[in-house]
């Protein structure tokens, strides 16, 4: 994002709109409907179109109506200004507002549809993967945490050598020249740890070992080591890795098998690289003993989601992506027959094989049609192939790979040719909740015709949404309300903010990650929480820099946070040093923030171009007086008025999110007035009231509630009907602004089934 | 004897070319016949991109004419130097939605608007995608609508660390009105769309005739808005069946590149991802796949960091220095110079190959045309986009740098179309073709 906020000019209003909106009634023509018909069709269109060689542009903008009128009345029509004046004028300007200048006023006439739309590239991969998952289990994992540890007073871990056996909170071990315990040899031990990775985001982590011996890991695939090192590479520890795509909300086999033998010394550190993160242990919060089924982890890349509406969703195809459906495919269907014995649960040296392999497989792309084989599947799945060929392995991927090209599959909302039913309700929920198929009950709930009611889909959703899959997709829409999907590099000058590394910032987000995740888990799930919270989670690396005191266990704790001054996401350091420069804070991508993400306030379009530099301004001015006067032009205020009042409140924190009183040797104000849509006026003394005050607008609510919608249904709100955001913000009223229970009731308003 | 020799001897003997191997009893010949008919001049085109404007003092030649000199950020091209030509004075006229960074990509090979959106840059109105085909794509349309020219892909479209986002900024192909292309900036998926294993397309073949008529059928059962949605699918999957169909009868590749296993596709492995994609790019025009292509660095706005050169600095963010920023100017410089050496490498690989079945190398029947989204960084001006081309695909007059007065950039994208024998009247916005096609190159 450039720094340029300048902005177009809103007058203020000549005319109070109450007096001009009192004689509008809903549906009787209006008074200025014919005279817009007479004197400005000419030019101007039917509707505002435009018309070619008159006047081009279609009329559509963001004027007040007052100042709509005013121009109407002093130009309009063009070269005979006197002849629309006065109430006439008054008359077509309200005519043109209600029918077609604004854009609410286009989309009442011209309502948004629910689209026909593919699955978006997180359904596609969390689809593919619970395809799979249908016929290896789904093994939901405990609260325990740690992985399960066996050591064994020999290198090659036999069983009458076993010596120890406990939980490990993480593999950060360095035994020197000595043994891990009594009864084992200096010399020669083994250790194997077992157990899952808990993974939250998806995307490409890079998995490495520390050590000077010899191990080997495994991670999800157990017949073959993703990383062997059986041969020591000593004398010195090394790192050695290799990079797994895994998806978020799931968890993975893993296996570490380590031993010592001869070696001098012996060390060992299991490390990851997560996404947006630096090498570091893998923490005890991310193992767990318990061990998950295998998942499957499709890699084929798929072209990124169109997402300009602001929300990435399927609405188009193109070449690229019916490739990638290809490949993918393809991926799959090597990788079924790679393992088509562990899967169909069946035995190569039986007599009866062929048989067995039919009977099995057979069913095996049913899930993808989220609805048991019908009339129109059986002969295309079942009969055709597997009738036609003695090879049945053959069979059996060519009936993977049609269901996988298959549009009832890629398309999840594809009317049948009977009609909707409660199937199609129930890939919904699936869909809208965690991205992916149904599951068995929900396909269960279906068959019984138990899916008719709202509070039927309001059970199943609440089901589905304590899901770790469904965490995973409430996880990606906060990276994307806050703007962390798109944030590259947070890094800041380090001569002006020595120690704000790498590793810092890769802390910084994980604490941010972590705050979100309580959100997420708690039992109240409150929205003002988010906004409102007095504490922030630090280890010892960021204690340090923010002045806290921890415990120096180096994990991270909740603990108390700038109380007066601090207010949850908005002043969490990573979201204030995003949104700063290198060396100073940015006022203006602070405010612009606050006023899109937090307040749902729109902000016109800038229309030009000011590149923010402190070249050529007095260097004893501070940041707010340098933002005041390069914004101050009256065609910028219509915008600024807006933006520097919330950015000036969070001037408090510096270009790293720490908490200031002094800049340049100058106290900072953090006061500022911050005008409302209707004219109003809110007092804010620093971030805390803007917090606040984000967090009881109705108006920043309704944002809010508009935002996740777009992200769980992949569909506009109001192609649901006018009043659904409004409806869905009493409810979240009623739940107390429970984000969960948000999730659920977007899935059940927007679910089809008749209101209770 | 060359294939032209062959040619006038059937000529002479009353002969057509299906009758030869019975007259000839050579077996290869059937094969060798259809390259005869195609045995006109292949002619190819690579449109590169580099984003982020240029440093212009010491972009362009001082001189006009045949007599110039290089500057520093071209002065890779010296061994070139009379296969280039250097055309300064060309703006990029487009106006409307959109910030300069986006109508300089997305009108860059379109001359056309942008469609009103919500795409929101650092100034100027919100946009959306082009309302028009891209040039590449155009041309591409053009050959392949010939039997003579026609080939496997038509185009490819290959990325260097390309950042995975969708939006006017990163994309400077268009199929169409709306149609934005995605360039493949992962190598190994690039090999696998040339050379993939070809059992696995069988299998792929043997499913598509029940996927179309899937999508056949269940058209009838949606609203007509959306039934656009199926068709366009339904035409890739076409589209598909014929790739594979072309694919089976394409002879043993030759050139196929080696590629490095595990290289990750990120900022700091740009100048290895650089090299493997001209390499792969080389081939597939080897192998007569394609005679289009585009190879996009990054996107505008780009924020590649060139650790490599010892700049630590993002790229978008010194482009935006003042021209009296020293430290910026020498750093810019730099990382244009980076660039041309990626054209120079590519224009190497050419050189340093035979055209297959015909003569003089590929570069000497292959234009690369260099270009850029801005004319300089720090004012965003689409006046004066850096437009260096190298090669002798297009037949132009080539070691020569030309010093032309504002002309609108549509005309020089109408020249490229008129060098293959596509002679369009306008292209893109027709209001900035006024003029014509852009003259004196050849």
């Amino acid at each position: 994002m450039c720094a340029n906020f300048s902005c177009r000019m809103t007058l203020a209003l000549g005319l109070t709109l109450s007096l001009l909106a009192s004689s509008l009634g809903a549906g009787e023509e209006l008074p200025g409907a014919p005279i817009y018909a007479r004197k400005c069709a000419a030019c101007h269109g039917a509707a505002g179109e435009g018309v070619a060689g008159k006047y081009d542009d279609a009329l559509y903008g963001e004027r007040t109506l007052a100042e709509l009128v005013r121009i109407i009345d002093e130009t309009m029509p063009h070269e005979k200004a006197e002849e629309c004046t006065g109430t006439e004028a008054v008359q077509v300007g309200q005519y043109m507002y209600q029918t077609f200048y604004t854009a609410q006023a286009r989309a009442r006439h011209k309502p948004p549809r629910i689209e026909l739309t593919r699955l978006t590239i997180p359904q596609y991969e969390n689809s593919v993967a619970d395809l799979i998952a249908t016929f290896l289990g789904h093994r939901p994992i405990s609260d325990k945490r740690g992985l399960q540890a066996t050591y064994y007073d020999d290198r090659r871990f036999a069983g009458d050598k076993k010596r120890l056996t406990r939980v490990d909170p993480q593999v950060d071990f360095h035994f020197g020249t000595k043994s891990p315990g009594e009864n084992m040899r200096d010399g020669e031990f083994s250790i194997r740890w077992e157990g899952s990775l808990i993974v939250d985001v998806t995307g490409e982590y890079e998995i490495g070992v520390h050590s000077e011996n010899g191990f080997q890991l495994w991670i999800n695939e157990m017949t073959e080591p993703l990383i062997d090192g059986y041969v020591a590479a000593g004398p010195d520890p090394t790192l050695r890795s290799a990079t797994i795509k895994l998806l978020g909300g799931r968890s993975y086999q893993l296996k570490l098998e380590y031993f010592k033998f001869k070696d001098k010394t012996a060390s060992v550190q299991l490390r990851w690289k997560p996404p947006h993160k630096v090498w570091q242990l893998i923490p005890e919060r991310h193992l767990t003993p318990d061990r998950s089924a295998p998942a499957y982890v499709a890699t084929a890349p798929f072209p990124p989601d169109d997402s300009s509406l602001g929300y990435p969703r399927g609405s188009a195809v193109s070449q690229e992506w019916d490739e990638a459906t290809t490949m993918a495919a393809v991926e799959l269907v090597n990788k079924t027959v790679r393992h088509l014995d562990m899967l169909a649960k069946t035995n190569k040296d039986a007599a009866d094989y062929e048989q067995q392999v039919k009977k099995n497989c057979a069913t095996l792309p049913e899930p993808a049609f989220r609805r048991p084989f019908n009339d129109v599947h059986r002969p295309a799945f079942l009969d055709g192939p597997f009738a036609d060929q003695n090879d049945t392995v053959a069979a059996v991927k060519r009936s993977i790979l049609l269901a996988l090209k298959s549009p009832f599959f890629l398309y999840p909302h594809l009317p049948q040719d009977t009609g909707r039913d409660a199937y199609d309700t129930a890939a919904h929920i699936a869909l809208a909740t965690w991205d992916s198929l149904p599951d068995a009950a929900l396909l269960q709930a279906a068959a019984q015709g138990q899916l008719t009611s709202r509070e039927q889909v309001r059970t199943h959703a609440r089901r589905l949404a304590s899901d770790p899959r469904a965490e995973a997709k409430l996880r990606s829409f906060f990276a994307h309300w806050l703007q962390l999907d798109q944030t590259e590099h947070v890094a800041k000058d380090n001569q002006t903010f020595t120690g704000f590394d790498e590793s810092l910032i890769s802390d910084l987000r994980t604490s941010l990650e972590l705050f979100l995740d309580t959100i997420i888990r708690s039992e109240t799930a409150d929205y003002r929480e988010l906004l409102l919270a007095k504490e922030v989670f630090a280890n010892d690396r960021l204690a340090e820099f923010y002045g806290l005191e921890v415990p120096a266990d180096g994990r991270f704790h909740r603990i108390p946070f700038g109380a007066e001054e601090r207010a949850g996401v908005i002043t969490h350091p990573y979201m204030l040093a995003s949104l700063s420069y290198t060396h100073t804070t940015s006022p203006i991508h602070r405010g612009v923030f606050a006023a899109r993400k937090l307040l749902n306030r729109p902000l016109n379009p800038p229309p030009m171009a000011i590149e923010f530099t402190d070249v050529g301004f007095d260097p004893h001015l501070t940041m707010r007086e340098m933002v005041a006067e390069l914004t101050k032009a009256e065609a910028c205020q219509g915008c600024h008025r807006i933006i520097n009042p919330l950015g000036f409140s969070l001037e408090n924190f510096d270009a790293t999110g720490r908490f200031r009183t002094i800049e340049k040797e100058q106290p900072v104000n953090a006061v500022s007035d911050y005008e409302l849509a209707d004219g109003e006026t809110v007092h804010l003394t620093g971030a805390r009231d803007l917090a606040e005050f984000a967090a009881n607008s109705k108006a920043a609510q309704l944002g809010f509630i508009e935002q996740l919608f777009h992200h769980t249904v992949k569909q506009p709100a109001a192609a649901y009907g006018e009043s659904t955001l409004e409806d869905l913000h009493r409810a979240f009223v009623d739940s107390q602004y429970n984000i969960r229970e948000l999730l659920v009731e977007i899935v059940v308003t927007t679910a089809q089934v008749p209101a209770d | 004897m060359t294939f032209q020799n062959r040619r006038t001897l059937l000529k002479n003997l009353g002969l057509s070319a299906a009758a030869a191997p019975f007259v000839l009893g050579l077996p290869s010949f059937a094969s060798a016949a259809v390259d005869e008919d195609r045995r006109e001049r292949k002619q190819r085109l690579i449109i590169m991109f580099s984003p982020n404007g240029t440093i212009p003092k010491n972009f362009w030649p001082d001189q006009a004419g045949r007599d110039f000199q290089l500057k520093e950020i071209l002065s890779p091209l010296e061994p070139f130097k009379n296969q280039t030509l250097i055309l300064k004075g060309i703006s990029n006229k487009v106006r409307g939605d959109g910030d300069s960074h986006m109508r300089g990509m997305s009108c860059l090979l379109t001359g056309i608007e942008l469609f009103p959106g919500n795409i929101q840059g650092g100034s100027h109105t919100p946009a959306g995608w082009a309302k028009g085909i891209s040039i590449d794509q155009e041309i591409a349309n053009f050959l392949q609508s010939r039997e003579a020219t026609r080939t496997r892909f038509g185009t490819l479209h290959l990325g260097v660390v390309v950042p995975d986002r969708a939006d006017p900024w990163t994309r400077m192909s268009y199929g169409g009105p709306n149609q934005p292309i995605a360039p493949i900036d992962d190598p190994y998926q690039v090999f696998n769309k040339l050379y993939g294993n070809i059992g696995e397309r069988a299998a792929v073949r043997s499913i598509l005739d029940e996927v179309a008529a899937d999508l056949a059928r269940v058209r009838q059962h949606v609203s007509s808005e959306d039934r656009r949605l199926l068709e366009q699918h339904e035409a890739f999957v076409h589209k598909m069946q014929q790739d594979l169909v072309a694919q089976q009868e394409q002879k043993a590749a030759q050139g196929v590149p080696k590629l490095a296993p595990g290289i990750k596709n990120d900022n700091d492995n740009m100048p290895t991802l650089s090299k493997m994609q001209i390499d792969l790019l080389v081939s597939s025009l080897l192998n007569d796949m394609n005679r289009v292509a585009t190879l996009q660095f990054s996107r505008s706005v780009g924020q590649s960091r060139m650790t490599w050169l010892g700049i630590d600095e993002t790229y978008h963010t010194l482009s935006h220095q003042s021209d009296d920023n020293e430290d910026s100017q020498e750093k810019m410089t730099k990382i244009n110079k980076w660039f041309c050496e990626q054209l120079a490498y590519l224009a190497g690989q050419l050189a340093a190959t035979p055209e297959p079945g015909g003569s003089g190398s590929m570069l000497d029947n292959t234009t690369i045309v260099w270009t850029n989204e801005l004319g300089k960084g720090n004012n965003h001006t689409l006046d004066n986009i850096p437009f260096v081309m190298v090669g002798g695909g297009l037949g132009f007059d080539m070691g020569r740098s030309l010093q032309l007065g504002n002309v609108a950039h549509n005309r020089l994208l109408l020249a490229l179309a008129h060098a293959f024998g596509h002679e369009l009247e306008t292209f893109g916005n027709p209001q900035l073709c006024s003029g014509g096609v852009l003259t004196g190159l050849a």
